[in-house]
């Protein structure tokens, strides 16, 4: 068969139940050859499971998982080929770097002076060189999460899966790792899953997001797409637009218009339906302005600055309207307690119809 | 602390008096009537009488003792690891049900099971004939050596299985993972991952188990002949038959001597562990 042509990794109508709940209620997902997917969810949302499934520690209830169009769904973990990556690294305690990173050649009984040279390579791309005979107990979590990486590549797998690997690490070697595992693809290119709950991890590393609710995917696309388009309240509140505002989408002859609920309109053109709906925003959609300024396409509503902070760049404000508060981030200094104009683009906001938003809201 | 304090002695004497009593007293007592001839005098009398008449029974000890920890530890190792990493759930309930049994049988009561359990027209026959087999011409008695092995292995395996299998559970179950998606088959898994992260239980429970072996003497006395015998059966024999003392302690000794090579192992091992750490 083709390699080039089929699907490195096919999940079709995949099912998955601890006892009687169902964790995977019929997940599918197409993984090219050489692509790079992120599953981004909050903690219980199947991800993890979805990825232990694939790798054969977890079994399917029903479906299919097709690797290179052979399905595995019956195949121990042992046989399917594929490497994986850890969150708690797991890397053996009583073998030193080579052992761990050598393990997988010597189980397909590669000769030991050649397990030798091929690690000495590894470690130099892993800029790891020279710590073959050193402990891995001796080592700081960074390395050994390189130590992880390197002994999932050493046996030059297809597949790469990475189980949450980088939360356990410091921010700044976090980032670092990141960049050197996203290189490394480009340069062996192989196919990896990587599940995190990091939506900038996810974003920065991903070829295609994945983001997955109560075990279903709830969208996918590339980062860009997941980001710009959220498809529901859900994927829309978990990329960061935590806002939400009801707005009215009136029809008035030809003419639609957006209505804030205290009686201003905008122009409005866009696929929603006429009605009630919620409009869910990220802080850096929205800006300050002066509380009665009219901008064409963005709605202004006076409220008052509560609270600033400077997370650095730029300053972040809290807004109250009413009894609501808004997370906005300015580029200009505005004292607290002063009146304001909080102003949306119409075109930046995500707009749903508010029945849509009651059943969907997790994060 | 700087200086013990003497609330501190006060606190901790009632324990040291019953170690003193209990263990040092007589430990010192067995050792110096060992070496003490009938008049008073130092005198290694004792041990070459137990030498010449026994030596054979040491021998048989140590025999039966090894054979009984390795055989104990093969056992415990493939139980804790069916435990560990069976994928079968019903296998895995039904191990651990019945695994922990003998633990809660006396060694006496364990004993006459097994006389009625491996004797010529015993249970373990009986039953291989009528499953056809063994032919009922070809039924022997269990009842020697062999016996004393497979009494002593029923008897340790759940002691060391619980201490191992708890070991199994705790260690991070993504080193396992990480083996079997490199490619490693389970039985790899538990000899090149899993052991080497539990050695350290292991060698616990089989020395616990070599030492209690060592000591047991209702075992060897009720389920084998006289001749060889343990060394607990002799001293036993030299105390209630001859009221002899001396040859007693002398081998009580030489048993003292074999648990202590097999503690200092042990503590080397550990120590040695320590100092890598």
């Amino acid at each position: 068969m083709d390699n080039s042509v089929l699907p490195a990794i096919d999940i079709d109508r995949l099912q998955v139940s601890y006892g009687s709940q169902q964790v995977l209620h019929g997940v599918s997902l197409s993984v090219a050859p050489g692509e790079f997917i992120a599953i981004l969810g909050s903690s219980g949302c199947g991800k993890t499971t979805l990825l232990r499934t694939v790798a054969g520690f977890q079994k399917a209830s029903g479906g299919a998982i097709r690797l290179f169009g052979r399905d595995v769904v019956d195949v121990p973990p042992e046989k399917r080929g594929m490497a994986m990556m850890f969150q708690s690294y797991a890397l053996w305690p009583h073998m030193t770097v080579l052992g761990n990173v050598g393990y997988g050649l010597r189980l397909r009984g590669v000769s030991k002076d050649e397990i030798r040279s091929r690690v000495a390579a590894i470690l130099k791309m892993l800029n790891l060189s020279g710590l073959e005979d050193r402990k891995v107990t001796n080592l700081s979590g960074g390395q050994r999460q390189r130590v992880a990486l390197g002994r999932a590549l050493a046996i030059e797998p297809e597949i790469l899966l990475l189980d949450e690997p980088l939360s356990n690490l410091d921010a700044k070697v976090r980032i670092q790792l990141r960049s050197e595992i996203k290189a490394l693809q480009a340069r062996l290119g192989f196919t990896a899953i990587h599940v995190t709950h990091d939506r900038e991890e996810a974003m920065t590393m991903a070829d295609r997001i994945v983001v997955m609710d109560a075990g279903r995917i709830a969208q996918m696309g590339s980062p860009k797409e997941v980001y710009d388009q959220p498809s529901s309240p859900f994927v829309a509140s978990f990329m960061g637009a935590e806002n939400t505002i009801e707005l009215d989408i009136r029809a008035t002859g030809q003419e639609r218009e957006i209505w804030t609920r205290d009686g201003r309109s905008v122009p409005f053109s866009g696929p929603v339906p006429t009605g009630a709906v919620t409009a869910y925003f990220r802080d850096d959609v929205a800006s300050l302005d002066a509380p009665d300024a009219r901008i064409e396409g963005s709605i202004v509503l006076p409220g008052r600055i509560t609270q600033r902070t400077y997370p650095g760049g730029h300053y972040r404000y809290v807004v109250a309207i009413d009894d609501r508060h808004f997370t906005v981030t300015d580029d200009r200094y505005h004292d607290v307690d002063r009146p304001v104009g909080l102003r949306l683009p119409v075109a930046s906001l995500h707009l749903f119809p508010s029945d849509y938003a009651k059943g969907g809201i997790h994060a | 602390m700087a200086r013990p304090s003497f609330f501190g002695l006060l606190l901790i004497a009632p324990a040291l008096a019953m170690i003193g009593v209990l263990f040092l007293y007589p430990l010192g007592f067995s050792l110096s009537s060992a070496v003490t001839g009938p008049g008073g005098e130092l005198s290694f009398a004792a041990f070459q009488k137990a030498y010449e008449l026994y030596s054979t029974d040491i021998l048989f000890t140590l025999f039966i003792v090894i054979v009984s920890t390795l055989l104990t530890a093969l056992c415990s190792i493939a139980i804790a690891g069916i435990l560990t990493l069976s994928e079968t759930p019903w296998l895995v309930a039904i191990l651990r049900s019945l695994y922990r049994w003998p633990l809660f049988i006396p060694f006496i009561v364990a004993a006459q099971c097994m006389r009625t359990f491996l004797a010529k027209n015993g249970l373990m026959n009986n039953s291989l004939v009528a499953l056809g087999l063994m032919e009922p011409i070809q039924a022997t008695s269990f009842l020697d050596w062999r016996g004393i092995i497979i009494t002593f292995v029923w008897k340790q395996v759940p002691f060391v299985t619980l201490m191992l299998a708890g070991a199994m559970a705790s260690i991070d179950r993504a080193t396992i993972e990480a083996g079997r998606n490199l490619g490693a088959s389970r039985l790899r898994v538990l000899i090149e991952l899993v052991l080497p992260q539990v050695a350290q239980t292991l060698l616990v429970g089989l020395v616990l188990s070599f030492v209690t072996m060592l000591s047991v003497l209702s075992v060897p006395m009720m389920v084998a002949g006289s001749q060889p015998t343990m060394l607990t059966v002799d001293m036993a024999f030299r105390i209630n038959s001859y009221g002899d003392y001396a040859t007693a302690n002398a081998l009580g000794v030489i048993s003292y001597v074999i648990a202590g090579t097999v503690a200092w192992i042990y503590l080397r091992h550990n120590v040695k562990r320590e100092a890598q750490i």
